[in-house]
């Protein structure tokens, strides 16, 4: 099983933890922040990665799985008094049930279908979070318990995300990690050689939402609020562009994907303020929809330069290293 | 491997909690001898982006007070202090909100926010804000319990009349004069338009049985046929609708286009200006909008009524020289233009030495008159009472002239419950 | 009865909106196998143009109008030529990205050139109404539904009895052989792609007059609806395409009616959308889609 593309991933992502121990001292509290919601992306990526990437099923419906996380966290700690970071398993756990239940209805559905039918997922959740108040709060949200620093938040979510990494990576390499990438690469394959369909893609969508549920527990936990608009068919589209920007079928490619969903939005106007200087032109930066015009077109850019994901590029750059070190005809 | 991660952690953990203990208490953040650093969040993108123009209104107004110097001190800014005004865009997304609020306050380290908007997202913010006491004033949404909940949350407070009470105000106007006309409600489905409904019902009390129907809408609801069809066909002789500026325009452009024409149409005050009314009149037909009624606090700056008061033109030139591109008629800019003001009053109320403390002592002895709101009108808080206007006119649209004009004299719309 | 007819008047009226846009997701699906997640804002930078052209520079309605379907051609034209063609290599989800990033680009564009407040558009279609006994019929539900159906009666036409209408089907179903008869197939693709847009123009015009009032967000709200009516009829069929729009509008109407206890306004769509799941159960897809036959 130590293979050397296993050696490599593993370095990576010792790299990676190596990286993550150490930012805090080079962060401020603002940043450590924000980077806590990386870690959370990162955590509801990584399932959504394990759908998309890894079994080819297309989804837009993990940040209704996030909402579930979120307000059973909110609902168990706010009403009854627990300990918010007990919450987060009982979070993936009812989220990932959700998820699984969902499956069923979804076997018989494919490709753009599939796609189409899952976006009802957030569209329902948060009608139902809405019409039941009195058990959610309604509409107009509800405050969490305490109000964490932006270290306390790094520190909460970061080895949450570790583990829940070091979750995937197990799964994947095992028996079932093989069984989602037959069904990816042809359903009819997977079954002549004895996976079991219903069982392999409702769990996909089981574990998947597990890992929203657990993402949006610590989502709610850091902001110190939740209403059920936050968790919009927006959110769903965002960790979609995460999972494809750092790399279909990476798992370490999903951490530059959270980065890019949490960074390039926040700096767009910035980014449209440097083109402004030099070119002396009236952009107005804070002028609305400035920003999200420039997130749109980063996010182009990034397709064209890297339409195999940040992971992909490295990959590239893999390829022709290896392609010069055995190249016979090298003078 | 885990276990040396969580050590490693727990390590920074320290180290990191001693330099930010040490880098604390220092001065008063956002205040030098030369400015004010204040701040706030709004939808600048997203649905709700169409509430833009409320903080280039204040920044107008803030630029103004930094190039004109004051009749006493002959001081340019509030008392030689320059007002540096940074906002940020928040999406009305809760998560965004959190994260630019701590960008305020942590990086830009401002005195305090002013006028951020929102419900959801000012609520997002609303303990972190009291756990690291920055003030959070005069936000700009009507929900009640921004006010209400002051003896928990000091640092807390609006500025608008609060919904509820609004909502109070139409239910006791409606019982005093149509006693026994058929009301059928059209609220937006949200607490916003919950908050309204429960206010009408209140002001009616024993008259609530008059209530007829009550319809939901969605607040981005492409059409909002179904509801109006219901309220038609319920026979109701007042409509009450309850919403944003978009579905309120398409309420009325729906009861033109099936030739509905209840006899009275109250309208809440967030849509009841004369811009929102321009476009439904536009959609729909003088008729279907005469003799809606409605509450106003801040003077209508389009009125002709007002073209020779000299805060209007102050608005207009400011606007004219500061935001050229700007259409002033937009009321949204004249709502930050006039917030604006009390935001420069409480700032000078901190006297020669600001401190947050101050501010918050002041933010609850407001006692002024606010040029921009109705004449009459005194802007007053007290150590009980964080609702800082709390008097209203009751509006009504006159569709051919195309202006909402005052009817009656000032009524009293104390907030809270 | 006379609210249930009503009721079912004015769904047939939105559902109008939802089968145009629906009719444009279903041509891009059919020449380039993508969801196009830009469809609606296509369509609302369309509205904006002949918003813009009949605001700001005088012109009256049918000219800016049919200038705008023009542009809006040459817009979904180029659209395909610059973006989804060069990265079809990278793989569907690839392409369904680049159509997200649109999505943000076009609408962040329009708020920044135009500012995102309200604005109208109102046709010489809108206004009038007519009653039967009781029952209002608004003329703009009658016209726009007649649009629709002249819509689909051009493309049938076009697909069925031209050669540009077999090229282009050619090429969406068998590129290759496409190619080897000569068929430019990426230009017959980006040709599909301006019809796609075009569609879209007339969706975004029809909904900024039926809805009344627009901003830069409002086909956002519109395209989950036509996601749901493409879907329902099967993303193959523009026939599907318009009965699973028309079908969606009555059906909400229906379900906030006769439910009010418990279907909330907020609760319709979410109905109407569990309802189609169920579609889909029995008739994976849609109600006029063909099962795909599978490689194996």
């Amino acid at each position: 099983m130590i293979t050397r593309k296993f050696l490599v991933g593993l370095a990576a992502t010792l790299v990676a933890a190596a990286v993550i121990v150490v930012l805090p001292l080079f962060l401020s509290d603002t940043h450590e922040y924000r980077f806590a919601f990386v870690a959370t992306f990162f955590i509801a990526a990584l399932g959504l990665q394990i759908l998309t990437g890894y079994s080819g099923l297309i989804s837009l419906g993990q940040s209704g799985f996030m909402l579930i996380g979120a307000y059973t966290t909110t609902i168990l700690s706010v009403d009854h008094g627990w300990n918010d970071l007990l919450t987060i398993p009982i979070a993936g756990l009812l989220a990932g049930i959700a998820g699984f239940l969902f499956g069923f209805p979804a076997l018989r559905l494919r490709g753009a279908y599939l796609a189409l039918a899952t976006f009802a997922i957030p569209i329902a959740v948060i009608a139902l979070a809405k019409k039941f108040s009195d058990f959610t709060g309604g509409g107009g949200g509800k405050n969490l318990t305490r109000v964490l620093t932006g270290h306390e938040a790094y520190v909460t979510t970061w080895p949450i995300a570790g583990v829940m990494f070091v979750l995937a990576w197990l799964l994947l390499l095992g028996k079932l990690g093989r069984s989602f990438r037959t069904i990816r690469e042809s359903e009819i394959a997977a079954v002549s050689s004895g996976v079991n369909l219903t069982v392999t893609k409702t769990l996909a969508f089981g574990i998947s939402a597990f890992f929203a549920g657990v993402a949006g527990s610590l989502y709610a936990i850091v902001i110190g609020f939740v209403n059920p608009d936050t968790f919009s068919i927006n959110l769903s589209l965002l960790l979609l562009i995460g999972v494809v920007v750092g790399g279909l079928g990476s798992l370490v490619g999903v951490v530059f994907g959270a980065l890019f969903i949490e960074y390039v939005p926040l700096y767009a106007p910035d980014i449209l303020s440097w083109v402004e200087k030099p070119f002396g032109a009236p952009l107005d930066p804070q002028r609305a929809g400035a920003g999200a015009a420039v997130y749109g077109f980063t996010l182009l850019l990034v397709l064209f330069v890297a339409p195999y994901g940040i992971a992909g590029l490295v990959g590239k750059a893999n390829k022709s290293l290896q392609r010069r070190a055995y190249n016979p005809n090298r003078t | 491997m885990k276990r040396r991660l969580g050590l490693l952690a727990a390590a920074l953990a320290v180290g990191a909690t001693v330099c930010v203990t040490a880098l604390a208490g220092a001065q008063v953040n956002g205040v030098t001898k030369t400015k004010f650093v204040i701040g706030g969040t709004f939808p600048l993108s997203g649905p709700a982006a169409y509430y833009a123009p409320i903080p280039v209104g204040m920044k107008v107004y803030f630029t103004y007070i930094n190039t004109r110097r004051d009749k006493k001190t002959h001081k340019r800014g509030v008392d030689g202090r320059q007002i540096v005004w940074k906002y940020y865009d928040d999406g009305y997304n809760p998560a965004n909100t959190a994260q630019q609020t701590r960008k305020l306050v942590e990086e830009d380290k401002v005195f305090a926010t002013m006028g951020a908007l929102g419900t959801e997202p000012q609520q997002a913010v609303v303990d972190y804000m009291n756990d690291r006491k920055v003030p959070q004033m005069l936000v700009s949404t009507g929900a009640t319990e921004f006010g209400a909940r002051y003896r928990e949350r000091p640092e807390t407070m609006g500025w608008q009349p609060d919904y509820f009470a609004e909502g109070r105000i139409y239910g006791k106007y409606a019982a005093a004069n149509w006693p026994t006309k058929k009301i059928a409600v059209l609220y937006q489905n949200d607490d916003y338009g919950k908050n309204y409904l429960e206010g009408l019902k209140a002001g009616l009390g024993a008259k609530s049985t008059n209530i007829v129907r009550e319809v939901g809408f969605g607040a981005t609801d492409a059409s909002v046929a179904s509801q109006v069809v219901a309220a038609r066909q319920s026979q109701a002789e007042v409509v009450a609708i309850f919403g944003t500026p978009s579905p309120t325009i398409k309420v009325y452009a729906t009861m033109k286009a099936l030739n509905y024409k209840p006899e009275q149409v109250i309208l809440n005050s967030v849509s009841a200006n004369d811009y929102v009314m321009g476009l439904a009149l536009a959609n729909s037909n003088a008729a279907t909008l005469d003799g809606s009624i409605s509450t106003a606090y801040l003077l209508n700056s389009n009125d002709p009524k007002y073209a020779n008061n000299a805060f209007v033109k102050l608005y207009k030139a400011q606007m004219a020289k500061w935001a050229p591109n700007a259409d002033p008629k937009n009321t949204f800019y004249y709502y930050g233009f006039a917030k604006a003001y009390d935001v420069v009053k409480l700032l000078q109320a901190t006297g020669k030495n600001p401190t947050r403390a101050k501010l918050l002592k002041a933010a609850r002895h407001m006692n002024w008159t606010n040029p921009g709101t109705l004449p009459g009108i005194k802007v007053t808080t007290s150590a009980t009472d964080p609702f800082p206007i709390s008097q209203v006119k009751i509006i009504k649209y006159d569709g051919n002239a195309k202006i909402w004009t005052e009817q009656g004299s000032l009524i009293n719309g104390r907030g809270g419950t | 009865m006379a609210e249930f007819i009503q009721q079912v008047v004015t769904g047939l009226g939105d559902g109008a909106i939802y089968a145009s846009l629906a009719l444009a997701l279903v041509l891009i699906y059919r020449a380039t196998h993508v969801i196009n997640f830009a469809q609606g804002e296509m369509g609302m930078v369309s509205t904006y143009i002949a918003w813009a052209l009949i605001t700001n520079h005088g012109w009256s309605y049918w000219p800016a109008f049919v200038f705008t379907l023009g542009i809006s051609f040459l817009g979904g034209f180029a659209i395909h030529e610059t973006v989804i063609r060069p990265l079809h290599r990278a793989g569907e989800l690839t392409v369904v990205m680049a159509t997200i990033a649109l999505l943000v680009i076009l609408n962040g564009l329009v708020s920044w050139i135009w500012q995102p407040d309200e604005k109208i558009l109102v046709s010489p279609l809108s206004g009038g109404t007519w009653s039967v006994g009781d029952i209002a019929i608004p003329q703009q539900s009658v016209y726009d539904l007649i649009i629709v159906l002249v819509c689909v009666a051009v493309l049938w036409l076009l697909f069925r009895f031209t050669k540009l209408g077999l090229a282009l089907r050619a090429s969406a179903v068998d590129p290759s052989a496409s190619r080897l008869l000569g068929v430019r197939v990426p230009w017959m693709l980006s040709i599909g792609w301006g019809f796609a847009a075009i569609l879209s123009a007339v969706a975004g015009m029809l909904a900024a007059s039926a809805q009344f009032i627009f901003t830069p967000g409002f086909m956002q709200v519109t395209i989950i609806y036509a996601f749901a009516a493409a879907i329902l009829g099967g993303l193959e069929s523009p026939v599907g395409a318009v009965i699973g729009g028309l079908t969606l509008g009555v059906t909400i109407n229906l379900l906030g009616t006769y439910f009010p206890g418990q279907i909330s306004p907020d609760l319709r769509l979410p109905a109407a959308l569990a309802l189609l799941l169920l579609v889909l159960v029995f008739r994976p897809s849609g109600l006029l889609g063909r099962t795909a036959v599978r490689r194996v």
